[in-house]
């Protein structure tokens, strides 16, 4: 809530500043940002691939929808944002979109008209992008794309928010410069860090959000660029550091949760799993190994995987193996409700059944995503290298709140985890949530 | 004709679970609330008379005395009248239809007219008519021996009861007093889980392979499907 009323503030002033600007300064849009030749078309496939990997669908294909043809609900903490149609329909698309006009919405979030798009659309990331693949996307969406009319539903956000000058203002303070930089002197790594920090925009929920609800640092260079970030109480995990799973995981069993949305650690469950199955499995098995690289080298993971905390382990196996009837209710209800899988080392089985010993959903500091997978199961998706759709049922019906409030803080607190307990107020906000939906 | 083929299949079994999990998502979790004794249980499918009978026999196959609880105690006549009630005693699922041949060999399905919750009725209101003839009285008004021996003779098939066209009335009974017994508590037998606590089941609870192995007994009670604890 405080986050929330400074932002308003913020947003305020920077109001007050943006009706100067916009009264003096027409938008601009960013201009090319590395030669290209004026007769350049894309190779074949290159915009279908681009499409892929900055997952364009995700937003802009509606549920049961026409390909690209938006209507998408993307709900924000200000209301919800329904994506735009981006077939070539000329009425109801971006049909009429010039080159310069596509790209200004990529780099600089700006429609035809000159209106600003909610930063729900990934400028910040996007306008990274190099001029080849702009050009590559711009052609495929013109000229492979079936043009759909589709008039969406306008996007209604709450006053102050529904003012769409006042972004104006916010792109001036959180746009960074146009274009990539590569700057690691590898081509590898800087592949890696190109996909991640501008196609695949990974940053959009892997980083946190400053003062202005902006992503905090758009690269590497920034501390805070990939530390974890939260969506809709879930969260993004780190992909940085110590504890993330960058870091504790090989480089091959990183490269195989991207490619297929399991490893030998975790399935891939939450939004990521959406990323998997339409975005990262389509990326060529070169440019895995270029992002794991970037990744790995940002982490600073080593070649020798980190040794875990066996000790605090071993007691928490011990008292499971133990199966004596006086033990506390959490550790109870994981012999009668999850041992069957998860096994009392919290290993699980490769591929198959997530680890719960340092799970970086099991023990995030938002514990959204941990009661909602108890509450109501995962299913892994179904990815060319790997099909099956594994699935973990629900215990919704099974246990009570203060059960899976109980059996959380077990998790969190067990094998080598050391997260802080889960309230039973938690459980119950969660429930409602599902409930509403 | 055998019972056999009144057994689901585990497949079935799953199938049916299954489609049941999807539809009955609750918004939140309830507990079970506690049975009402049996003798103010309002039964769904049996008339005052019959559900008398099955009280009486079920408790004759698994009598209370001795070593557990018995049928009464794990309201297995509430299992029974509540399957008889649904898609069971309805055969909704079978094929009814005939020709019906008696010997039949089991592979070739169900061999009555009668889906079981009509033979139920044909057949108590049959075992009465008998009790009444040779005795005097109906089932329920025999001493325990002499049920037993109704029981017996029906096994035995000395007592044959013609109204239940072709259903061997007391090997389904005894199958679906077996199943009340052993059966998770969702459906209404098997109260508290009292079965599988005497016979040292330990309940749905997936898996317990750390104790593959290790020779002695599983110390944790049952839990049911719906998550309960003994």
């Amino acid at each position: 809530m405080r986050t929330l009323l400074t932002t308003i503030l913020a947003l305020a002033v920077l109001g007050l500043i943006a009706v100067a600007l916009t009264g003096l300064v027409p938008a601009r849009k960013t201009p090319v940002q590395q030669r290209v030749a004026g007769d350049f078309t894309s190779a074949g496939g290159q915009g279908e691939y681009v499409v892929r990997v900055a997952d364009c669908a995700a937003c802009h294909t509606a549920k049961g929808g026409k390909p690209f043809a938006g209507g998408h609900a993307i709900p924000s903490p200000f209301g919800t944002i329904w994506s735009t149609n981006i077939t070539p329909d000329p009425e109801t698309g971006i049909g009429s979109y010039t080159l310069d006009d596509f790209r200004a919405a990529l780099y600089d979030g700006l429609r035809k008209d000159g209106t600003c798009l909610y930063p729900a659309m990934p400028y910040e990331n996007y306008r990274k992008m190099s001029e080849d693949d702009v050009r590559a996307l711009y052609q495929h969406f013109m000229n492979e794309v079936e043009p759909v009319s589709n008039q969406v539903k306008e996007t209604r956000l709450t006053f102050p928010f529904n003012q769409r000058w006042a972004i104006r203002a916010w792109n001036w303070v959180a746009l960074d410069d146009a274009g990539f930089k590569p700057r690691y002197n590898d081509l590898v790594r800087d592949r890696g860090a190109y996909i991640v920090e501008a196609l695949g925009h990974c940053g959009a929920c892997h980083s946190p959000r400053n003062l202005f609800s902006a992503q905090d640092g758009t690269d590497a260079t920034a501390q805070a660029f990939l530390t974890g970030g939260e969506i809709d109480g879930w969260p993004a995990p780190s992909l940085r550091g110590p504890a993330s799973a960058v870091t504790n995981w090989s480089a091959e069993e990183l490269k195989a949760f991207l490619a297929s949305g399991r490893n030998s650690h975790s399935g891939v469950t939450g939004e990521m799993a959406v990323v998997v199955q339409d975005s990262m499995q389509f990326l060529t098995s070169k440019d895995l190994d270029a992002v794991v690289a970037y990744l790995r080298g940002i982490s600073g993971a080593a070649e020798q995987l980190p040794a875990r905390n066996d000790d605090k382990a071993k007691q928490t196996i011990a008292l499971l193996n133990a199966a004596d009837p006086s033990m506390d209710l959490g550790p109870r209800l994981y012999l009668d409700n999850c041992n069957g899988c998860h096994f009392t080392n919290g290993k699980g089985a490769k591929g198959v059944f997530p680890e719960l010993d340092g799970n970086s959903i099991v023990v995030a500091r938002q514990g959204g995503g941990l009661i909602d997978v108890i509450l109501n199961g995962a299913r892994m998706p179904s990815t060319e290298s790997n099909p099956m759709r594994l699935a973990m049922p629900g215990f919704r019906d099974r246990l009570s709140d203060k059960e899976v409030a109980d059996l959380a803080t077990f998790l969190r607190q067990s094998w080598s985890n050391n997260a802080g307990p889960i309230d039973e107020t938690a459980v119950v906000a969660r429930r409602q949530k599902l409930a509403a939906h | 004709m055998s019972t056999k083929v009144l057994t689901t299949t585990r497949r079935a079994f799953l199938k049916k679970t299954a489609a049941s999990a999807a539809v009955s998502a609750l918004p939140a979790w309830t507990h079970e609330p506690a049975p009402v004794p049996l003798e103010q249980y309002q039964s769904q499918f049996f008339t005052a008379d019959e559900w008398a009978f099955i009280l009486a026999a079920t408790a004759r196959l698994i009598p209370s005395e001795g070593d557990g609880p018995g049928a009464i105690e794990a309201r297995v006549p509430v299992f029974i009248d509540l399957q008889l009630a649904g898609d069971f005693g309805k055969g909704t699922k079978w094929y009814l239809q005939g020709p019906h041949d008696p010997n039949a060999p089991p592979q070739l399905g169900y061999q009555s007219p009668l889906p079981p919750a009509e033979a139920y009725r044909a057949g108590i209101a049959n075992i009465n008519d008998w009790c009444r003839s040779n005795h005097g009285r109906p089932f329920v008004e025999l001493s325990p021996k002499e049920q037993n021996d109704v029981l017996t003779g029906l096994d035995n098939n000395q007592i044959v009861l013609t109204s239940t066209l072709g259903v061997n009335f007391f090997d389904l009974l005894l199958q679906n007093t077996k199943e009340g017994y052993f059966a998770d508590p969702m459906y209404g037998g098997n109260c508290k889980m009292s079965a599988w606590v005497h016979i040292g089941f330990p309940g749905a609870r997936a898996s317990f392979r750390e104790w593959v192995g290790v020779n002695k007994p599983y110390p944790l009670g049952p839990v049911t499907i719906a998550g309960e604890r003994a």
